[in-house]
């Protein structure tokens, strides 16, 4: 598995480049991952959105429904694909340093 | 995306995945030993496998019925040329026309590139059964892909993504690995969205012990498919049922029918079976899942380790039920939007499941419109079989096997206007045609039918 | 090499083709059903199974339905492939007097005998250049065709040309029925017909009669055997299946909303 450099410390991704350990995710993360999704600037929604995945997934170790996070975030779905091009799994997901959601998804 | 001699295919579960369902992966060296040990296993086995690999006289019907040839048009994507993968390995090892006339009748030696090809083209099958219902034999070109996928399974050689659901579902009782108190969180999130929307008071009990329905939803309806819980939990509290959902088993799915018949598939049925006799319950309701209601409707029987005694229906067959005996007040009005209805194969071919649809969303919207061929004839979404792979290419891909759904839904006119509903009743239809009536713009949402049935309920 | 083609290898061909049948079948049979995999909608009844059969076996249903260019050569051709194979018993067995028994002079049925043979013949020619032309022009059916499909229609051209000739010029290259019989009757009664017999004189009769025969032999190890093929995987996907019954158990939805079941606490139904 392939290990990349970010912010001076090496963290593993899978071939999806998720990250395998979200315990060893980071601010510095996010921004590595923004690149990769087509998202040109890290504004204070896209915190709010990271923020709100990592404090759920931190509860349940697992991402909520995404009428949840639109809900809870007050950004529309069409808002949060905006936000992150690759959609809420995909894009949120992995800049939050949450595990590729899995199953019929 | 990997690429073997210029195949395409998902990205392969790695070792310690593959270790977490329970398979050491083969080595190279030992792959093509190993997997004619199987194939001469499974060749025993079954019948419907040998008759695919003895019977089919290549008249070719079946291209122009799959819709994963007519979107690529690559050859190997036509059913008999699928087979012909398997059979070409068939006719050389196990068939004397086979090793004593080779290359005349078509027999090739297994080599571990031809094992790359299984995977690449078993991996882009639907499994839709639609070539079996149009061989005039009846060949059924998805026990070939069945049984190279089993084989495939065994030698360590499965996607990531079938590798993961079946681990998840061991870990956490479902494919999307939602731990309980997730699924309770989730559950009652929906309370107070359906207190909000609706005005009614719907509470979704989880692990209720004696109570008299066991109701399985779909895994993906906790994360993607609001309205499908919503709508399951609503019609159940309407018709005032003692019902629950049990967190050991909160999936309607079984990706081991998909992908490894054997552990994977038996494991659910377990799971399934336990929770019905631990929770005492009388009747178990399948959710919307085409592939998953296959699995339980046509294979517990055959699947199940001990007496099976409760009756396993499907959602549908009880909400049709309910309506044509007009127990239900509905107001289609509450739906007031052009509405097609895709047939998912699973339901259509192999569980005798379509007039049930029909009476259940003909009640419940104004405007229904049949898209053309449908029922047992319908055209796969191009998901099915779970390949919802998303890398670019396996994506691509996807894109070209809803290439005959988009033509069949456009033709029906009900996104003329952007406002078209397209009712399809399966969480991997759902996954699919969500991005895919965006990609090639149809003008539809995509709804689950208990979503539209649980909208048009009038309480009072 | 008449005599073998006569004389020695129809033994040596019923042989193959017996036990070759009797293997593959065997084989078949060694397997098994494992899951239900039958085809909805399902039928609710075994007359109902055996009319989806039958429907297949007589008009090629499915053929019909979602092939019908195929339909059109692959029905035709069995059809006369059939009467062809039925007109060879009763036409060789009755000498072309079956029609006889329809009330018709014998004159008039060694007629209709020959006309409809004729007709048959030309037809399943036609059918299977058809067959054979499709395999050449149309990209998805080349695509699944390999050099086996090509010969098996090659090897039936060469039967039904030479059949064809036999009939069209009946007296100079043909045969007529008796000499036939009688040498079918020999061949059935395991004795030999004498060296100067009509049938080894008839070059284009022991030429058909040895295609006929490779044919027979390689029937059980090749794709012909999707005649027995047929009915084994109808028997698998065509079956009866019965729905269990629907209602769900302790619900009377009336009651429930009588009780006002889901409504907000103070807002229930009268």
């Amino acid at each position: 598995m392939p290990f990349v450099n970010i912010g001076g410390k090496e963290v593993e991704l899978d071939e999806d480049g998720f990250m395998v350990d979200p315990e060893a995710w980071t601010e510095d993360c996010a921004k590595y991952f923004s690149e990769g999704e087509g998202i040109p600037e890290m504004t204070e929604d896209h915190w709010k959105v990271i923020f709100y995945l990592r404090d759920y997934y931190k509860q349940f170790q697992i991402a909520p429904m995404i009428r949840k996070l639109c809900k809870e975030t007050g950004c529309s779905l069409k808002y949060i694909y905006e936000l992150f091009p690759t959609g809420p799994a995909k894009g949120s997901c992995k800049l939050a340093g949450l595990p590729k959601p899995t199953g019929c998804v | 995306m990997p690429e073997v001699n210029g195949l395409k295919m998902p990205a392969k579960a790695s070792e310690k995945e593959m270790k977490n369902i329970h398979i050491d992966p083969v080595p190279d060296d030992q792959k093509v030993e190993v997997a004619l040990q199987h194939l001469d296993e499974m060749r025993k086995k079954f019948r419907s496998f040998v008759m695919a690999m003895e019977s089919c006289v290549k008249c070719g019907a079946c291209a122009e019925n799959c819709h994963t040839y007519l979107g690529t048009k690559d050859p190997n994507n036509i059913p008999t040329n699928r087979a012909e993968l398997i059979r070409k390995i068939y006719k050389r090892y196990f068939t004397l026309e086979g090793r004593w006339f080779g290359k005349l009748v078509g027999a090739e030696d297994l080599t571990l590139d031809v094992l790359e090809q299984w995977y690449s083209y078993f991996y882009q099958c639907n499994e839709c059964r639609r070539c079996a219902m149009s061989c005039p034999f009846g060949i059924d070109t998805c026990e070939v892909t069945f049984v190279g996928r089993q084989i495939l399974h065994w030698l360590g050689m499965v996607p990531k993504l079938h590798a993961n659901v079946g681990a998840a579902m061991e870990k956490a009782g479902n494919h999307t690995g939602l731990p309980k108190p997730s699924l309770i969180d989730t559950l009652e999130f929906l309370s107070e969205e359906i207190q909000e929307e609706f005005g009614v008071e719907v509470n979704f009990p989880v692990d209720k012990p004696d109570s008299d329905i066991l109701y399985i939803p779909s895994s993906a309806d906790f994360l993607l498919n609001p309205y499908t819980l919503m709508g399951a939990g609503m019609f159940f509290t309407y018709i005032g049922a003692n019902w629950t959902i049990p967190s050991t088993v909160a999936e309607a799915g079984n990706f081991g029918l998909l992908f490894d018949q054997r552990f994977t598939q038996r494991h659910n049925v377990t799971r399934l079976l336990d929770a019905s006799q631990k929770l005492g319950i009388k009747k178990i309701v399948w959710g919307e899942c085409g592939h998953g209601w296959r699995a339980a409707k046509m294979y517990i029987p055959t699947l199940a380790d001990r007496p099976v005694k409760w009756p396993i229906v499907h959602l549908h067959d009880e909400t049709s039920y309910y309506v044509n005996t007009n127990q239900l007040k509905l107001d289609p009005g509450k739906n007031n939007h052009p509405t097609t209805l895709h047939d998912p194969c699973n339901y259509g071919r192999a569980c005798g499941m379509t007039k049930q649809l029909r009476d259940v969303l003909s009640a419940c919207v104004t405007d229904f419109r049949e898209m053309t061929p449908n029922q047992e004839k319908n055209f796969c979404c191009g998901g099915g079989s779970a390949i919802l792979f998303d890398d670019p290419e396996m994506y691509d891909l996807r894109i070209k096997f809803s290439a005959k759904k988009a033509e069949q839904v456009r033709a029906t006119g009900v996104g003329a206007n952007g406002d078209g509903y397209l009712c399809a009743p399966c969480s991997i239809c759902k996954a699919q045609l969500y991005p895919m009536v965006e990609e090639h713009k149809l003008g539809v949402e995509v709804k689950g039918l208990i979503d539209l049935l649980g909208k048009a309920l009038v309480w009072k | 090499m008449s005599y073998f083609i006569l004389q020695i290898l129809p033994y040596l061909t019923m042989v193959i083709f017996t036990f070759g049948l009797l293997y593959r079948l065997g084989r078949w049979a060694g397997s098994r059903i494992v899951h239900n995999i039958t085809l909805s909608p399902f039928p609710q009844s075994n007359t109902q199974a055996l009319g989806i059969l039958g429907a297949e076996l007589i008009f090629f249903r499915s053929l019909f339905n979602f092939d019908r260019p195929l339909w059109i050569g692959a029905w035709l051709m069995h059809i006369a492939l059939f009467s062809v194979i039925g007109g060879h018993v009763v036409g060789i067995y009755f000498l072309g007097r079956q029609f006889v028994y329809l009330g018709m002079s014998a004159s008039l049925s060694e007629n209709m005998s020959a006309v409809l043979g004729t007709s048959m013949g030309l037809l399943m020619l036609a059918g299977l250049l058809y067959l054979l032309i499709r395999r050449f022009t149309i990209a998805k059916v080349k695509e699944v065709t390999g050099p086996s499909d090509y010969l098996h229609l090659v090897l039936l051209l060469t039967i039904v040309v030479i059949g064809n000739i036999m009939r069209l010029w009946e007296h100079d290259l043909g045969i007529s029925y008796a000499p036939v019989k009688d040498y079918v009757t020999h061949l059935v009664m395991l004795q030999p017909v004498p060296m100067n017999h009509e049938v080894l004189t008839k070059p284009l009769f022991v030429l058909h009669l040895l295609f006929v025969q490779i044919l027979l032999m390689i029937f059980p190890f090749s794709k012909l055997m999707h005649v027995f093929g047929m009915f084994a995987e109808r028997w698998i996907i065509n079956r009866v299946y019965k729905e269990p019954a629907p209602g769900l158990p302790n619900v009377d939805v009336a009651a429930a909303r009588a009780a006002g079941a889901g409504l907000p606490s103070g807002d229930g139904a009268a």
